[in-house]
């Protein structure tokens, strides 16, 4: 222990730790009635650091071809040993993502966390669900199966709707007229270096204005809910007499993390194959489309919104319009109350949303 | 139980709990990261004795390295490594010299593997092989 002591000391005289850690974690106060969803933040980059550590081992045994990439995937999952786990970790991790994203997007949303002087807090995590989307589906057509084929296929081909430059967009989509060897070059490309490296600066930037606002206040158990910013200088947003960061939130962060990972690993060992359709275990065929060829399960609600529209075009832009909203939400939504309860519009307008959004999913599952 | 060893206790369970926590992490990953088994390599091949005619030499892979089999002035035939003694390089056959040349640092071998010249230290490993039925076997 004396030896730890004086190695912190040894750091401490040179970059001034000390400083940092009673800024950054230990007098670093947080609302005392801050609440377990504000945790979904921390469990969000442990899964991500848990995506990018299991997809560089992945990368290892893994071939970017056609003629290879589904070979190698079954020789990760039946031959390398504990290949089965870190590809599932991968591939069930990739889901959890998606889900423990939308939950914190949820939570921002109801505590009106996003509201006026976070609106740049808002739109970082917005483009960071796009980003999130984008690494779903580029990783998808990697394994070369049927599914990830002819998922892909319906995929890109819903850019032909763009009217002029559609079907230009499409070929550059794919690298040719259909997904082919040329399109698991530009998605592999895509999945491993360029989205992740969008991922890590936005993830940057969305900590940045984070760091810069200050923690937002939850309006649960106060008198007063509303906004208390003025436009009128820059402020912090401080915590007087709040919780210091480390170690009693650290310490609920941790808690969630631990809650996380046991239903994730739950799923891994317990259920492997909830995200996997039978029609990922089939090497891609250029010449068969399997019946029902389904998207991952947060695109079913866009897959069905297409299917309802008569005209591809209308479905698009539908859908466009929808993103586009929850983008500009708190360029829209200028009121000051933050309590959920006291916004019946909002709270009416975003259950409705939300219902609509699995109702369809749901439809689409089923369809 | 005073709070002194009350803490050492927590403190010993929880550094139990991290080492179980850790060794359940690292095993698979080093199992994953480890070279594969010799399970798979080629520690037999057979070659056609009309394969390897006088005074030629014949490249193959044996055991997951390179190997090579040469039939002297004389018929005579040797099996040897192919890997270079000096550094890990692929020896190269000089039909015309009738000797092994590596072309990293210039180290030079007789057809039955011994040093001529150059930095290599020891002679190139000599491989167990036999001929029957005008075919020859390696390993």
């Amino acid at each position: 222990m004396d030896l730890l002591k004086r190695l912190y000391k040894w750091v401490d005289v040179r970059i001034g730790a000390d400083e940092v850690v009673k800024k950054e974690l230990t007098g670093y106060l947080l609302p005392r009635n801050i609440n377990v969803w504000y945790s979904m933040g921390s469990v969000l980059l442990v899964i991500f650091s848990l995506q990018v550590i299991s997809g560089m081992l992945l990368l290892i045994y893994y071939v970017p071809d056609a003629d290879k990439a589904f070979k190698s995937v079954s020789y990760i999952m039946n031959n390398v040993p504990y290949g089965w786990l870190f590809r599932l970790i991968h591939a069930v991790g990739s889901n959890m993502m998606v889900l423990v994203l939308l939950l914190h997007m949820l939570s921002v949303l109801f505590m009106g966390s996003y509201k006026s002087p976070r609106e740049f807090n808002w739109l970082t995590g917005f483009i960071l669900l796009t980003l999130v989307q984008g690494i779903s589906l580029t990783g998808y057509l990697l394994p070369w199966s049927q599914l990830s084929f002819w998922a892909t296929t319906v995929a890109t081909n819903s850019a032909n709707a763009i009217p002029v430059a559609g079907p230009y967009l499409v070929e550059f989509l794919r690298g040719g007229k259909l997904v082919g060897p040329p399109t698991i070059g530009r998605f592999f490309a895509l999945h491993v270096a360029v989205i992740p490296a969008g991922i890590a600066a936005l993830i940057a930037a969305h900590l940045f204005v984070l760091k810069r606002t200050g923690v937002s206040t939850p309006p649960f158990g106060r008198g007063d809910t509303t906004n208390q910013w003025k436009a009128d200088s820059y402020r912090y947003e401080d915590h007087p007499g709040g919780i210091p960061f480390f170690p009693n939130y650290a310490l609920e962060d941790l808690r969630s993390v631990f809650i996380y990972l046991a239903i994730f690993l739950a799923v891994v060992f317990y259920y492997p194959y909830l995200f996997f359709p039978k029609d990922a275990f089939l090497p891609a065929n250029s010449l068969v489309t399997p019946a029902h060829i389904k998207p991952e399960w947060y695109f079913l609600a866009n897959y069905q919104t297409l299917k309802l529209f008569p005209n591809e075009l209308i479905g698009l832009s539908v859908q466009a319009v929808a993103m586009t909203f929850l983008a500009l939400l708190p360029f829209i939504d200028r009121g000051r109350e933050r309590h959920p309860l006291k916004r019946p519009l909002f709270l009416a307008c975003a259950i409705g949303g939300l219902l609509l959004w699995i109702g369809l999913s749901i439809w689409g599952h089923y369809s | 139980m005073d709070t002194s060893s009350r803490r050492t206790f927590l403190g010993v369970c929880l550094g139990g709990v991290v080492a179980g926590f850790s060794a359940a992490v690292l095993w698979p990953l080093y199992r994953y990261l480890a070279p594969r088994s010799g399970g798979e390599l080629t520690t037999r091949v057979v070659i056609a004795e009309k394969d390897v005619p006088e005074g030629e030499a014949k490249f193959f892979e044996y055991a997951g390295a390179s190997a090579v089999l040469v039939r002297k002035k004389g018929g005579e035939l040797v099996a040897l490594s192919a890997v270079c003694t000096h550094l890990g390089c692929i020896v190269q056959w000089e039909k015309e010299k009738q000797d092994f040349l590596c072309p990293c640092h210039a180290g030079r071998y007789t057809p039955d593997g011994t040093v001529i010249s150059g930095p290599p230290p020891k002679p190139l490993a000599k491989l167990p092989f036999s001929v029957a039925n005008g075919e020859i076997t390696v390993g």
